[in-house]
């Protein structure tokens, strides 16, 4: 179980959900500390970006 | 005007340059043609990998111009000149990041969520998609080729200045 992968989970409708082992850099260059599971948006919408507040509910996201 | 980190590649038919101030890891190329654009390889466009026709369709779509290419009957007599350098040194898309392990999350900018590393990704209907170690996710809502970046951001102008701690 060492060498676990991260896997990225493409929610219909919604964010990417990463589970695993990751290291996440914001825009800025900068790593920010964030424990697994991680649901980054993908809509568009989110006022918390990079990561998922439920906007895509809102803005009825679809792919 | 030339950046020295410019490259260009040809088949003797055909030259493609790179410009890799301009690249935002779409990772259209790669996608769409291994066999040509490799970023694990140095150099890493092989222009024996596909047929001129294959490889000039992939650089279309790449969305910011890093890469173009050229009948090699229209290149300058400078184009022509660089054509015999040998490509040393260079840089690919993924030695503009630092590859590392654990896996590498990385959030462009106004773009997308760049990825390196070993990692597997489910689509939204459960299916496994095509294995790789460099990709990129759309963040602004927007692509045409869900759930990659295909460049779209920068035609709807997507911003993300409205971060939590991701500023």
């Amino acid at each position: 179980m060492e060498n676990k992968l991260t896997l990225f989970k493409v929610i219909a409708g919604g964010p990417l959900k990463v589970t695993g082992p990751f290291r996440i850099k914001g825009r800025d260059g900068k790593i920010i500390e964030k424990e697994e599971p991680v649901l980054l948006c993908r809509c568009g919408h989110s006022s918390n970006k990079p990561f998922c507040d439920g906007s895509h509910k809102r803005n009825a996201f679809s792919e | 005007m030339s950046d020295p980190r410019n490259r260009q590649y040809t088949n003797g038919d055909i030259t493609v340059f790179w410009i890799p101030s301009k690249c935002i890891h779409a990772t259209t190329c790669f996608r769409d043609l291994i066999e040509v654009f490799n970023p694990g390889r140095r150099p890493w466009v092989n222009m024996e990998g596909a047929p001129t026709r294959r490889i000039t369709e992939v650089v279309n779509k790449c969305p910011t111009q890093a890469l173009i290419w050229k009948n090699n009957q229209d290149l300058t007599e400078e184009e022509q000149k660089a054509q015999r350098h040998v490509s040393s040194g260079e840089e690919t898309p993924r030695s503009l990041s630092k590859p590392e392990d654990p896996t590498s999350i990385r959030i462009m900018r106004d773009g997308p969520i760049v990825v390196e590393g070993k990692f597997t990704i489910i689509g939204s209907d459960d299916q496994e998609l095509r294995p790789t170690t460099m990709t990129s996710f759309c963040r602004c809502g927007s692509s045409l080729n869900m759930p990659y970046c295909d460049g779209t951001h920068r035609k709807i102008n997507f911003t993300d200045q409205s971060n939590g701690n991701g500023e």
